[in-house]
């Protein structure tokens, strides 16, 4: 009972500093207090849903829905994002298991790890002349350190009476990466994923306004425009959809989450 | 069941179950660049030498010593889990190069897999072990086994579900599975509320006779070694520990908790294991 209230309070609350934000930015841009022409709730109100009912028209490059742009983006990301947990994960699982490659390969990503992968986009463009490859490319290179790194931090940290049970059963190598280490550090993992992915969708739309095409490039587009509220909504749909993609890695997180 | 009586009665009996001669470990640091010239004997903890030990087949052995003086290194060397630095392990006859199935080891903070359910952890064992078994057998078999330690109504439920003692009869049940010749533990009481041991000590003992398996249980409990074992090793203190004393305990089966404490016998022994470790534990504290 007394969480069913306070549930539905939380949720008024919510709904009430809406209300407030709503109001305050329409006065605010109204009395024209920041700027000039500064668009008010409404008018990004009604171009949102102006955008939102018909979210995937295509009348070439420059006038996309924005549904058409978002699924540009996510599929950029998507691919390039699958390709680096694709790599990151074995090599973290070498990384944390062999000395060797640990100190091979450390000073590498220790090196590029804090370099905006946003520099990489030239490189991509020399070498690929396309630029839907440059952006999977990039999106790569955003997406592999998080999730490498906690990969090689889990597999060091494992808890040793794992290992020691599957030696004692004389299980070979591949028997324990695939049904101990793996399995143990399946949160470590899914931490770095979560994290990789975050990455992933803040880099990509500053990739795109250099790219053409996805929401990234709908900024960049609106800016030359010079349609403030139209980059409002883009804004709007950027958070939702990476709430959401954070929200879907919190849920397997919480799947995956064996502790006592 | 067929395959391992027939192991058993085919030995010669020429041997003990197991054998250890002149066991020693050092644990060297890891090797720096300076110590390069230093190799040897300077870097190294030896932390058990010429440790000799037969253990006859079936029976239940306890080792004591005070802590720290390197009786779970000596379990780990006997599992396979780590090399010896000196001497060998002779197991029916036959030196060991690491661990196998004939050993089923139980660690101290029951080491079961926490995304794996009950039944699945011992069904890990199985696999790992029998991989040529099918899925409905090795299901059978674990079933089997999580029934004799009572506990098949916990089997789809997560360690975080079960209490310490629980968890530690999961343990036993996987360990048992495998079907092995020795059972060795570590320890595997510890950390149980005194109830929960008797209880768990009873069960172990029940196990072991139905069995026939050769039982290394590492104690700090002169009690629980009374209760349980045919054979007491004492351990001295270390470094380089070494084992001071063999005790037979020739008091009647089945024990009874309460009764055996009346025992002459039984008495004495105490006595002499409390005076032992008595000893043994001043002699770390002076050293420390
Ligand atoms: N991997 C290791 N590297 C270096 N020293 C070690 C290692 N393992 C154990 N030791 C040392 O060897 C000695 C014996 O350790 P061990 O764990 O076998 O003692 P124990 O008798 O089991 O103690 P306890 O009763 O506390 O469980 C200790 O001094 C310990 O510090
Ligand atoms: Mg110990």
């Amino acid at each position: 009972m007394n969480k069913a209230i306070s549930t539905r309070l939380t949720f008024a609350v919510a709904i009430l500093s809406l209300l407030i934000f709503i109001i305050l930015w329409q006065v605010i841009a109204q009395q024209g207090l920041l700027v000039k022409n500064f668009p008010g709730s409404f008018k990004t109100i009604g171009s949102l849903i102006w955008w939102v009912s018909d979210p995937f028209f295509d009348n070439g490059p420059n006038d996309l829905g924005i549904g058409t742009n978002l699924l540009i983006s996510l599929r950029r990301v998507l691919i390039g994002y699958s390709l680096a947990v694709l790599v990151a994960v074995p090599l973290g699982v070498l990384m944390g298991m062999s000395k060797l490659a640990q100190s091979s390969l450390n000073p590498y990503v220790q090196l590029l790890k804090p370099v905006s992968p946003l520099a990489w986009l030239p490189v991509g463009l020399f070498v690929f002349r396309n630029s839907e490859i440059t952006g999977i490319f990039v999106i790569f290179i955003t997406s592999i350190w998080p999730t490498l790194i906690n990969t090689a931090f889990g597999v060091a940290s494992i808890n040793p009476d794992y290992l020691r049970v599957s030696k004692s059963l004389g299980a070979s190598k591949s028997t324990t990466i695939r049904r101990v280490i793996l399995p143990a550090i399946m949160p470590n993992i899914l931490a770095g994923m979560r994290i990789s992915m975050g990455t992933a969708w803040l880099v990509i739309v500053a990739a795109e306004m250099l790219l053409g095409t996805g929401i990234g490039y709908f900024i960049w587009n609106e800016w030359n425009n010079l349609s403030l509220e139209n980059i409002f909504v883009a804004i709007i749909i950027i958070g939702f959809t990476g709430f959401i993609l954070d929200q879907f890695f919190g849920f397997l997180q919480d799947k995956f989450d064996y502790s006592i | 069941m067929n395959k391992k009586s027939s192991k058993k009665s085919s030995s010669n009996e020429n041997y003990s179950h197991l054998e250890l001669f002149n066991l020693g470990k050092i644990f060297f640091k890891e090797k720096k660049f300076i110590d390069f010239r230093s190799k040897g004997n300077r870097s190294g903890f030896e932390a058990i030498k010429d440790i000799n030990l037969k253990i006859e087949k079936n029976t239940f052995v306890s080792i004591i010593g005070p802590s720290g003086c390197g009786k779970s290194t000596l379990l780990n060397l006997i599992a396979g889990l780590q090399a010896p630095t000196s001497g060998k392990i002779v197991i029916d006859g036959q030196a060991i190069k690491g661990p196998g199935p004939d050993r089923g080891v139980i660690f101290q903070n029951y080491a079961l897999m926490p995304w794996l359910t009950t039944i699945q952890n011992i069904e890990f064992a199985l696999n790992t072990v029998f991989p040529a078994k099918t899925k409905a057998d090795v299901k059978e078999r674990a079933r089997k086994y999580l029934r004799m330690v009572g506990l098949e109504k916990a089997s789809n439920k997560f360690p975080k579900e079960l209490s310490g003692g629980m968890k530690q009869r999961v343990a036993i049940a996987r360990a048992l599975s495998i079907n092995p010749n020795m059972l060795l533990m570590d320890e595997p009481f510890g950390a149980l509320d005194a109830l929960t041991r008797s209880y768990l000590q009873d069960e172990l003992l029940s196990i072991w006779r139905k069995n026939k398996v050769t039982v290394v249980l590492i104690t700090h409990s002169i009690e629980e070694a009374l209760l349980l074992s045919d054979k007491i090793v004492l351990m001295s203190s270390g470094p380089s520990a070494i084992i001071s004393e063999e005790i037979s305990v020739d008091l009647e089966r089945p024990r009874d908790r309460e009764k055996i404490e009346q025992d002459p016998k039984y008495l004495k022994i105490k006595m002499r294991l409390e005076k032992h470790l008595l000893r043994e534990t001043r002699a770390v504290e002076e050293v420390t």
